[in-house]
């Protein structure tokens, strides 16, 4: 034991420099927050701060009116909430039948899965783009969310998470006259619900942050996400820096929040696939 | 469950938006992303896009003027600012698209050549026609094509200039009046650097204005006859040789932040960094809201020329407002176009707000404009840009932003000035433009 | 197994309780994605490739797209810079995370969980705050922050993001900041499923504990690695909002930063090149399938090994 004590000092103090390493852009962002953005321009992004003068005025002015930022951040909400929802209910849908039936074929469809997962969507951003134009869906939240509604990597969660199950409870269902969907609504949904949540909390994640495809989908100012929106206040004309700055923290916010509550379902969420795969 | 709590929480996020916008505005009023004009009943509603904060009050207020004067076709207009690069891809994505254009739109001079090349703007030669003799018409015909059509109309003459910084002037012993030819400047700028240690001027790698200025001086244009890219020319090799030489020689520098409108260049020329730049008058207004250090400091004469008795102007940079192909209020949209940029009360707002230099000549000879004591622009400065524009007239050279413009400037203004005055400096011109020329996919 | 149900049924019955169709319902809404979305998309994108895109009058001019894409200096270096980025990232970002991992698991740690959940908080924020931070940290002024660390060893401002070595150093600086906590965490949970008696028997035959982790820990973790490699190689090979945040746009000066996907953007959105952005999209979609048959051709090869 008198050899581990200084084993563990040294692993405490190099976590400890990780942990500032880490915390310290967030940390700059928000001292950044509490000042002028006037100053941030002249001086740059740093810890000198006049602590008698800090004060919440950016964060006033995020919510003053005079501008998008409430609109873009309830257009965020508004695109995150269904393409969870959609995307969770439908993903997990086609996982069951994946992990709970035999059929002809099966084999190609998952490797159909497969190949998608593969292909980075960038890969085939400009034909989606007009394709999202051909369906009128361009400058739509709609047009957002379309193409997302059934993700692989959900898929193979799901199907996964399912194969543990034992396929007893199907026939149980049946032995009482359930339908097969009926099964899946009501003795399997009930079932599936912790992967709902740490699925639900990894497709929040990335459609919340979401940037690339928004940008290129939505053209109207009051339509906009709010990553999309926030780099748009990084323009040389006009000074825009304390919303950009005060928005970022309170982009960020509900986020952190969310982690302190359901850390373990996060850390599950974004991590599925991982050792499975 | 979970969910619930998720609901909760996300709840509980919104009430706090609730809250916070139930407080009373903060004084300053900042980062505005929209604005509108006053409304009126039965008004034609327009939409309006620009990259530029200060433009949303100018296209209101004159929404407001022209509701006045022609109570018989009102506007209701929105305006909507965001940042430059991508407004300017999201209005081309729009026009490709078909769907999801503003009815009117600033476009930025670099990125105008795609939107006339790719015909999604409509002609306004009938709602200028009117317009015609009161300005100068070059700064309207240089936003067209080739058959004679016109599609957009700037906020300013954009006549460029030479701001000096008369503290650093005066410890180097020059007065600005007596530099005529860059030979002078030159010589100038080895005096500014020895007395003060400071460089006369600074050089953009993520624009252009510098090396386009010289070459405008000497007739030469980025594209060719056919609006094909052509960079590889005498005269382009003359300009980008002399300012190197003026890099060798430390009294030119790369602008920190590479631009002109960068927050690192802000800092850097308000604290005095450089002697001199050479810019628009427009950019009078950058001086105004980012310099208040440089009060009364400045002052403004007309930029050197390659040989004595040449035109000591040009036409730079600027933003050719336009209409959309789409719109269902056209004629509406352009004659409320050409009102506000070419009227009289269009461009005395332009002055006095923004500073932009007026399209309409007889404003240059208005003692009310042009002697004005309230004026912050001629406040701030210690010489009347007016006289420049009054010695050289109205036969200036505007850049040829046709054909392929857009496409070449991109290539300038990301590779081939970052390499001709930062990266790579010992490349013959030759050979570095013949290579940024073959770089240029179209 | 069909005798539950009814002889005398419906077709919405019959519907309802086959176990024939059922499967096919179940998948789909993904056939259905699939078709629309992917499978469309690819093809329409491989015949613009051979076009000169302009609306209904698009013409097909065969391989002219790519004769003036594949030389073209700028796409090389697009190329080159995405290809740069994706190794660099896979060597930064599998071997740090995975010693941090062994540290953190071990038995002298404490504060275990707070420190992971420290470690895995940059990974919630977009890539777009995170951009906003990187490009202010890294500002030229003397005054920013990254700056005023290098002015307390005496060391000159630096203008980091016009100059190519810092801009990869941001730009890594920034994938390892925002990836580490999670590749972290894909170690961990590896860790977790190694059986503690294999160390408990290396303990007896006295291994230390370098001999352990490379002997023990690193080829049982293979499957979290080649995982975590191959998210790797997808996000390298993909990077763009990083870039573009960092540079506010897809401009950085003299195409430092430009990715293959920029170059795609750029071409495709920026110019309305349909044509060319389409080829681009071609090429980068057979390196991806270039890579994923390399892929499962070494985990063949490994996985006999292992058996």
């Amino acid at each position: 034991m008198k050899k581990s004590i200084p084993k563990t000092v040294l692993l405490v103090i190099f976590f400890v420099g990780v942990a500032v390493i880490t915390l310290l852009p967030l940390a700059l962002l928000f001292v950044a927050s509490l000042r002028p953005g006037q100053e941030l321009m002249r001086n740059g992004l740093n810890f000198r701060i006049d602590w008698a003068h800090a004060n919440l005025d950016e964060y006033r002015l995020l919510f003053s009116g005079n501008n998008a930022y409430v609109t873009w951040y309830l257009n965020s909400l508004k695109v995150t909430v269904l393409q969870v929802v959609l995307s969770l209910v439908l993903s997990s849908f086609v996982g069951y039948g994946f992990a709970m039936y035999e059929f002809k074929g099966k084999g190609f469809f998952f490797l159909l899965v497969l190949l998608v997962m593969m292909v980075p969507t960038e890969v085939i951003i400009l034909p989606l783009y007009k394709l999202i134009i051909g369906m009128h869906l361009i400058n739509t939240h709609t047009g957002i969310i379309l193409p997302y509604i059934v993700i692989p990597m959900l898929i193979f969660f799901f199907r996964q998470y399912l194969s543990g199950i034992p396929k007893d409870f199907l026939d149980a269902g049946r032995v009482d006259g359930c339908s097969e969907y009926g099964i899946y609504t009501r003795i399997m949904l009930p079932l599936m619900k912790p992967a709902f949540a740490s699925m639900g909390i990894y497709e929040g994640m990335s459609s919340w942050n979401n940037f690339f495809w928004p940008m290129i989908v939505i053209n109207q100012n009051n339509k906009i996400t709010l990553p999309v929106g926030l780099q748009s206040l990084l323009s040389p004309y006009g000074n825009n820096y304390d919303i950009l700055i005060a928005g970022s923290v309170f982009a960020i916010l509900p986020i952190l929040l969310l982690f302190a509550l359901f850390q373990q379902y996060f850390i599950e969420g974004m991590t599925a696939g991982g050792v499975k795969g | 469950m979970k969910k619930r709590l998720m609901t909760t929480v996300l709840a509980a996020a919104l009430v706090g938006s609730a809250m916070f916008g139930a407080m009373p505005a903060a004084a300053s009023d900042d980062g505005s992303t929209q604005g509108t004009n006053t409304f009126v009943d039965g008004g034609t509603e327009m939409s309006f896009w620009t990259f530029q904060e200060l433009h949303v009050a100018f296209w209101t207020s004159m929404a407001d003027v022209w509701n006045e004067q022609n109570p018989d076709r009102p506007i209701n207009l929105t305006v909507t600012n965001g940042e430059s690069h991508s407004l300017h891809t999201k209005l081309l994505t729009a026009c490709e698209a078909g769907e999801g254009t503003p009815d009117i739109a600033d476009i930025e001079i670099g990125y105008y050549g795609s939107f006339v090349n790719k015909d999604y703007l409509i002609p306004i030669n009938d709602a200028v026609e009117p317009y015609k003799d009161d300005v100068v018409m070059s700064r309207v015909t240089m936003y067209g094509d080739r058959d004679g059509n016109y599609y957009g109309v700037d906020f300013h003459l954009g006549a460029t200039v030479a701001y000096y910084n008369m503290d650093i002037m005066n410890e180097a012993g020059i007065d600005p009046a007596d530099i005529v030819t860059w030979d002078d400047y030159i010589e100038a700028g080895k005096t500014v650097l020895e007395k003060t240690g400071k460089p006369m001027t600074a050089v953009e790698t993520n624009d252009l204005f510098l090396p386009q200025l010289m070459m405008l001086e000497l007739g030469a244009q980025y594209v060719d006859e056919e609006g094909n890219p052509n960079l590889v020319t005498d005269e382009h090799i003359q300009v980008i040789d002399k300012i190197r030489e003026m890099i060798d020689l430390g009294i030119v520098i790369v602008a920190p932040g590479g631009g002109f409108h960068t927050e690192e260049w802000y800092g850097f020329l308000d604290q005095g960094g450089v002697a001199s730049v050479l810019m628009p008058l427009w950019y009078m207004g950058r001086f105004t809201d980012y310099m208040p250090d440089l009060d009364q400091k400045m002052g403004i004469y007309q930029i050197p020329v390659w040989n004595e008795g040449d035109v000591r102007e040009v036409l730079q940079g600027g933003t050719g407002t336009s209409v959309i192909k789409g719109t269902a209020n056209e004629q509406l949209a352009k004659d409320f176009l050409a009102f506000a940029k070419l009227s009289k009360e269009g461009c005395t707002y332009e002055w006095n707000n923004l500073g932009f230099d007026p399209i309409r000549t007889e404003l240059w000879d208005d003692p009310e404009i042009t002697e004005n004591p309230d004026n912050k622009f001629l406040k701030y400065f210690l010489t009347n840009p007016f006289d420049i524009l009054k010695a050289n007239g109205t036969d200036l050279t505007a850049p040829d932003i046709s054909g392929l413009y857009s496409t070449t400037y991109a290539t300038l203004v990301s590779t081939t000035y970052a390499n001709a005055f930062e990266i790579s400096l010992d490349t013959p011109a030759a050979d570095l433009l013949q290579e940024e020329q073959d770089s240029i996919i179209f | 197994m069909e005798k539950n149900v009814p002889k005398k049924k419906k077709f919405s019955t019959k519907f309802l309780y086959s176990q024939k169709i059922a499967p096919y319902v179940f998948i789909s809404p993904f056939v259905i994605t699939f078709v629309i979305f992917f499978a469309y998309s690819i093809v329409n994108m491989v015949i613009m490739s051979f076009q000169n895109v302009a609306g209904a009058k698009s013409t097909f001019i065969g391989f002219e797209n790519y004769a003036k894409i594949l030389p073209n200096a700028v796409f090389r270096k697009a190329l080159r810079n995405s290809i740069f980025y994706t190794i660099v990232s896979c060597a930064l970002m599998i071997p740090i995370p995975l010693v941090m991992a062994a540290m953190l698991n071990s038995r002298h740690m404490r504060a275990k969980s707070f420190f992971r959940s420290i470690t895995f908080i940059p990974a919630l924020t977009s890539v777009v705050v995170a951009g906003v931070i990187f490009r202010l940290m890294f500002g030229e002024l003397e005054g920013s922050f990254m700056n005023q660390v290098i002015g307390i060893f005496g060391k000159e401002p630096i203008v980091w993001l016009r100059t190519p070595l810092t801009v990869w150093i941001i730009l890594f600086f920034l994938c390892l900041w925002r990836w580490t906590g999670v590749n972290m965490m894909y170690y961990l949970s590896g860790l977790q499923q190694i059986d503690s008696s294999l160390y408990e028997s290396a303990a007896i035959d006295g291994a230390g504990t370098l001999q352990t982790f490379r002997y023990i820990t690193i080829p049982l973790l293979k499957p979290t690695t080649i995982y975590v490699l191959t998210i790797s190689i997808f996000g390298g090979m993909a990077m763009f909002s990083e870039s573009y945040m960092i540079f506010n746009g897809n401009k950085s000066p003299n195409n430092v930063g430009t990715t293959l996907v920029g170059m795609l953007y750029r071409m495709g959105f920026e110019q309305g090149n349909m044509g060319i952005a389409s080829a681009i999209g071609v090429i980068f979609l057979l390196i991806v399938l270039v890579v994923n048959v390399i892929q499962l051709f070494i985990n063949g090869t490994f996985g006999r090994k292992e058996k």
